[in-house]
């Protein structure tokens, strides 16, 4: 049977795609341990005490980059390939390297965070895996994003879209990022508290220019690709981008508010993290007002379904995130546990939700495999249920530890912290919760690429599939 | 928009002027700040005979900075104290005064940290200067702290079943004693954390709160004073500098200096082999002779106290010219302040100065005296 040319596309993706997001499923799962580990020693240091490996401060860490390197990064280069491919009406291109430089972009991380478990973490800011696996991982990112640049570059149609805007600035945005952070923290290391702005910079940063723009694009593309009609009001698009693009960099640092640096330094951040309302209100706009005028369609279809729920969760946060930059607000939370609240809405309620839509798009197509709705549906609801549950924990906890942190009368441990004792029992149940829920996303992800786990190496019946479904 | 390399362009711009501004503006306005006395005098300059802070920490200590890294205690411990408008950080007993960039200059690593799940550490060497005490504590921190959320460190210690002289006695709510040995890694931590306090004032920041003022924070300070004159009448960083030294001293291990050998335990050295240290011309007088020896070696007739000596001695360290720079400041301080000899500390940035200055030198090319005296006058 002939092919039409979207499937012929899918058909060069499906190897590199599958191997992405069955590997970022695998990450998942690790940070979700992890996660649990470190919420539990919150609620009893005594859990694992003994094992030098599994101190606090290492799971924490090692959590973190599981999530945002395993994760969040394989799931950026499934997604990333897939639309740049799809929009450039292209077959992708050098896709043994590709998958090669996954191998290497998978292993250097395991290494990386075997080395965090060892003691050998950097204290650079999302930068903490041992210096020595870095060039792999930098060297491994560039093959995969050189050939989605050059899949991008022989597109058959010139003119580019908002989804390639997001997704082409965060494929090169980390690299530049990187680079920058690394002369300015190994290579030529600067002095004193210089180092700590540049850390910082870097840690929000790659939330703010790496995994947030892949979000927006993939929303950007998924909402009018399943509602089938346009983006409402999408000339503000581009107006939005530049906007993320020129504010963001600057908007990260107000966490160092009071601290000891130039003190022009958090206030730009927090001008700049204030002026950040006008992209936000951009990509709200653009989402919700097109989901809304269909707004069951949204309802039935899972994919946009979860994509809806991260960008309202992204519009809602962000607001959060902006007066939670206010010099009165962030001397109280500055360092209260409402560091974690920023970072799970972000990349967990953000982020993730919407990539976990995007999977559910993708696979089918590529694998022709369908997913039980049932599942899917399971996913969905334990998600959004221990996603809300921890960010409320989060946000409720924050706002209590840095209020009482600000009553110097308080006792520190008998006082402040078992005040908010409570709050981190909660945590942990949300991540038992999210734990169950991710694990049910890996097992529909990976029944979608290898149906019959027995038969897949013997005979190649499921690439056959979608020839004659088409 | 459509055009990839203006793209590219575009959008390395909008990073670039940022980096610009937060790290190339920062490292330009106080990137290359440098340790200062107190006070300035009337003409803003430092005046000659004034200390100056901060003071570089001691080898065990910047060991120990590395221990915290590597556990990960700056995941829930911050150290700055921030300003008076930005939270009551000073109230609460953190510090005498907010923190200033200057504090930090002679970090490798500034382990700041951004969440307090544990409190702020910036001064706990002041607050907290009772060695029993921070061992107990990182061993099992509910022990002290029954609240404390804190995870314990057993694998720092060995426990024992007998108590000695070495050992410390962990007490828990059930009356049960336990004895512990801390391993090097607990006492390198521990060194750490005594070392870290900011109890000085900088031109940039005086005191905030006066000990007069807080009746509780004076009691503290006696008691560190009490600490202190228990051990020795040395203010506590030079304290540690020697501890660390003759840690060095006496190792034959990689990592130590295996003086002893030679120079023996007591300094004295052996009569007609290796000259003595104690009481010697050479160990109390120029500094930088002792850090070229420290760092090249030694051969051929030399002069001490008036007695010639003629042998080789190999650059210090296992392997031969491994100390860094902080190791053989601590060295020679301890040298020059044992057995009878009272001379002032040597920094880590004397022993790199010395070292850049003779940097052109064949590696292994042991200096002789007469050289070295050569380059005296």
């Amino acid at each position: 049977m002939k092919l039409n040319s979207e499937q012929i596309i899918d058909k060069s993706l499906k190897l590199v795609v599958c191997f992405f997001v069955a590997s970022a499923g695998l990450w998942l799962l690790a940070a979700a341990l992890f996660a649990y580990i470190s919420a539990a020693k919150l609620t009893d240091p005594f859990f694992l005490s003994s094992f030098e490996y599994f101190t606090y401060g290492k799971i924490k860490l090692a959590q973190a980059n599981a999530f945002v390197y395993g994760w969040g990064g394989n799931s950026i280069f499934a997604v990333t390939l897939w639309i740049v491919a799809r929009l450039a009406q292209t077959e992708s291109r050098g896709r043994v390297l590709v998958i090669f430089a996954g191998i290497i972009w998978n292993l250097a991380i395991t290494f990386g965070l075997l080395g965090i478990l060892d003691g050998h973490m950097t204290p650079h800011e999302m930068l903490e895996m041992p210096a020595e696996v870095w060039p792999a991982l930098f060297i491994s990112y560039c093959v995969i994003a050189f050939f989605i640049v050059v899949v991008h570059r022989s597109r058959k149609n010139k003119e580019t879209i908002a989804p390639q805007w997001f997704l082409l600035s965060s494929l090169l945005w980390f690299p530049m990022l990187f680079l920058i952070a690394w002369n300015g923290l190994e290579i030529n290391p600067a002095r004193g508290t210089v180092q700590s702005v540049l850390s910082m910079w870097f840690g929000q940063s790659l939330i703010w220019l790496w995994l947030t723009p892949v979000a927006l694009g993939a929303a950007y593309y998924i909402i009018p690709a399943i509602l089938g009609r346009a983006i409402d009001k999408y000339y503000l698009a581009v107006f939005g981008f530049w906007c993320i693009a020129t504010l963001a960099p600057w908007s990260v640092v107000h966490h160092l508010e009071g601290g000891p640096v130039p003190m022009w330094i958090p206030a730009i951040g927090t001008v700049m993290s204030i002026a950040m309302i006008f992209p936000i209100a951009v990509a709200s706009t653009n989402f919700h007002s097109t989901a809304f005028l269909d707004i069951s369609k949204v309802w039935d279809s899972l994919p946009l379904r979860f994509v809806i729920f991260g960008t309202l969760s992204y519009t809602i946060s962000s607001y959060i995130g902006v007066i939670f930059s206010l010099p009165s607000v962030a001397k109280i939370t500055q360092f209260s546990i409402i560091n974690d609240f920023h970072f799970n809405q972000r990349v967990y309620g953000f982020f993730s939700m919407i990539i976990f839509g995007m999977v559910y798009y993708i696979l089918p197509k590529i694998t022709g495999n369908e997913i039980a709705k049932g599942a899917k549906a399971f996913h969905f609801w334990t998600s959004a249920f221990g996603v809300l549950i921890l960010l409320l924990a989060y946000l409720i906890g924050g706002l209590t530890h840095g209020v009482l942190a600000q009553q110097p009368s308080l006792s520190w441990a008998s006082s402040v912290i078992s005040s908010v004792m409570p709050y981190f029992l909660i945590t942990e149940l949300a991540f038992i919760v999210l734990g169950f829920s991710q694990l049910v996303f890996v097992i529909n992800v990976w029944k979608a690429i290898i149906p019959n786990p027995f038969a897949f190496w013997t005979c190649g019946d499921s690439q056959s599939k979608p020839e004659t479904s088409a | 928009m459509n055009n990839l390399l203006k793209f590219t362009i575009g959008i390395f711009l909008s990073l670039g002027v940022a980096w610009l501004a937060f790290v190339v503006g920062a490292r330009a306005q106080f990137g290359d700040l440098s340790p200062s006395s107190q006070n300035l005098d009337d003409d803003g300059n430092i005046p000659l005979d004034a200390d100056l802070y901060p003071l570089p920490l001691s080898g065990t200590a910047e060991q120990g900075s590395k221990e915290y890294l590597a556990l990960g205690c700056m995941t829930c411990h911050t150290q700055q104290v921030r300003m008076v408008e930005a939270g009551f950080d000073v109230e609460r007993g953190w510090g005498q005064r907010p923190s200033v960039a200057r504090d930090y200059i002679h970090q490798e690593h500034v382990l700041l940290g951004n969440t307090r799940i544990g409190p702020d550490l910036a001064n706990v060497g002041r607050r907290q200067p009772d060695l029993e005490w921070l061992h107990k504590h990182l061993f099992e921190p509910q022990s002290l702290v029954p609240q404390s959320l804190c995870p314990p460190s057993p694998f720092l210690y060995d426990q024992v079943d007998q108590s000695s002289d070495k050992s410390i006695t962990v007490v828990d709510d059930s009356n049960i004693s336990r004895f512990i040995v801390p391993s090097i890694r607990a006492k390198r931590l521990v060194s750490y954390i005594r070392s870290l306090h900011q109890d000085y004032e900088l031109p940039e920041m005086a005191f905030v709160i006066n000990e007069e003022d807080e009746p509780d924070e004076a009691a503290g300070k006696e008691n560190l004073l009490d600490f202190d004159s228990n051990q020795s009448s040395l203010p506590s960083w030079l304290d540690t500098q020697i501890a660390s030294g003759k840690e060095i001293y006496m190792k034959a291990a990689p990592g130590g200096g295996l003086c002893f050998t030679c120079h023996q335990p007591t300094g004295e050295g052996l009569a007609g082999q290796f000259p003595p240290l104690a009481g010697s011309d050479w160990v109390l007088g120029d500094k930088e002779r002792l850090i070229k020896i420290s760092i090249y070696g030694l051969m051929g007739e030399i002069e001490v106290n008036g007695i010639k000596y003629n042998n080789v001695m190999a650059p210090p360290g296992i392997p031969p010219g491994s100390l860094t720079d902080q190791q053989i400041a601590d060295v020679l301080t301890y040298i020059r302040n044992d057995w009878g000899n009272s001379a002032s500390a040597v920094t880590s940035l004397e022993v790199s100065a010395v070292r850049s200055q003779i940097k052109g030198r064949a590696p292994m090319q042991m200096w002789t005296a007469a050289e070295l005296n050569a380059v005296d006058e």
